[in-house]
């Protein structure tokens, strides 16, 4: 059951545009024919509204892939932004809009998601799906000065900019490839 | 009025930011002036001084722009919460530094709320973009 669980979420953010882990290459190969398949086109007005939250967001911390969150999550992010994990990131009105209409249109389609106090989810580090797929991942590999937090995707998921995190593609600083 | 362009132009660039963020300045300026009368244009030692010192901040915590943004403006810092490397403020290490009133006015309410736990003042706010022009 859990197994079809983690299944179904995946598709879910796969067919938002992010590769999430593969256990196998067979399921790799699975996960690259669909996306190629549900890859549409950006307008330009995407491309720039994708840019912009590129931009804003990913000036303090990795510009993390919408589909991580549902539209409640992002919503309650976007309503607190001058207080944002303690510290300040307002945005301009008009900067401000896009980005919350860019999140809700690319979010989770799990709206359910709640964090591991039951709270709508703010860190996706919180989520039930993150903390399973990390719970091997020792304190000291996240600690580290090379990583910091496991907000550092980018730190292992070396294609985590691109939306990729394959398991093949895992390199932990200092301890190297991830063997289940 | 050739001339004043030209004179205009030098002026700009010597002080390492772009025409629109000297009008933002100018515009600080002014209010600095409606705010304390005695006000008598922006000052980078007392710029340096607001950069450098430790409040406590948002957080509740000790705080400086130098935590994040360290001593030396002209080399790259550190976010102290996420770790993600800043670009160099200096101007003449980062081109792209104050050139935008939209970007330099985003940063200074937001770092002043961050370190200061209060927006800044529009001369607190000029004495800061005067001390980074001049690093």
């Amino acid at each position: 059951m859990t197994k079809i669980v983690n299944l179904s979420i995946a598709a879910l953010l796969l067919a938002g545009g992010v590769y999430l882990y593969a256990d196998d290459d067979k399921r790799e190969e699975h996960e690259h024919h669909r996306s190629t398949v549900v890859a549409k086109p950006l307008t330009p007005q995407e491309k720039a509204t994708t840019a912009l939250y590129t931009k804003e967001c990913g000036a303090c911390h990795m510009a993390y892939q919408p589909q991580f969150l549902p539209k409640r999550s992002w919503d309650k992010t976007m309503k607190t932004l001058d207080n944002h994990f303690g510290t300040d990131a307002s945005l301009d009105q008009s900067d401000h809009k896009s980005i919350q209409n860019y999140l809700a249109s690319h979010a989770s389609k799990n709206d359910q998601v709640v964090d591991v106090r039951g709270a709508v989810a703010l860190r996706i580090s919180e989520t039930p799906y993150f903390v399973r797929e990390h719970r091997e991942v020792t304190k000291k590999m996240v600690t580290q000065p090379e990583v910091k937090s496991f907000a550092n995707c980018n730190a292992c998921h070396t294609q985590a900019l691109k939306g990729s995190y394959r398991e093949r593609e895992i390199r932990i600083p200092n301890y190297g490839r991830w063997e289940d | 009025m050739k001339y004043l362009s030209i004179a205009l132009l030098f002026s700009t660039s010597l002080m390492a930011a772009s025409p629109e963020v000297v009008q933002y300045m100018n515009e600080l300026s002014k209010t600095a002036k409606v705010q304390n009368s005695s006000f008598n244009g922006f000052d980078a030692s007392r710029g340096k001084e607001i950069f450098t010192s430790t409040h406590t901040g948002k957080q509740g915590k000790p705080m400086a722009c130098t935590s994040c943004h360290t001593t030396n403006l002209a080399n790259s810092g550190k976010n102290s919460l996420t770790g993600k490397v800043i670009d160099p403020l200096s101007p003449r290490a980062n081109p792209q530094r104050l050139t935008s009133t939209k970007e330099v006015a985003k940063w200074l309410k937001r770092n002043f709320m961050d370190v200061y736990a209060r927006e800044g003042t529009a001369q607190e706010k000029g004495d800061v973009l005067t001390y980074i022009m001049k690093n």
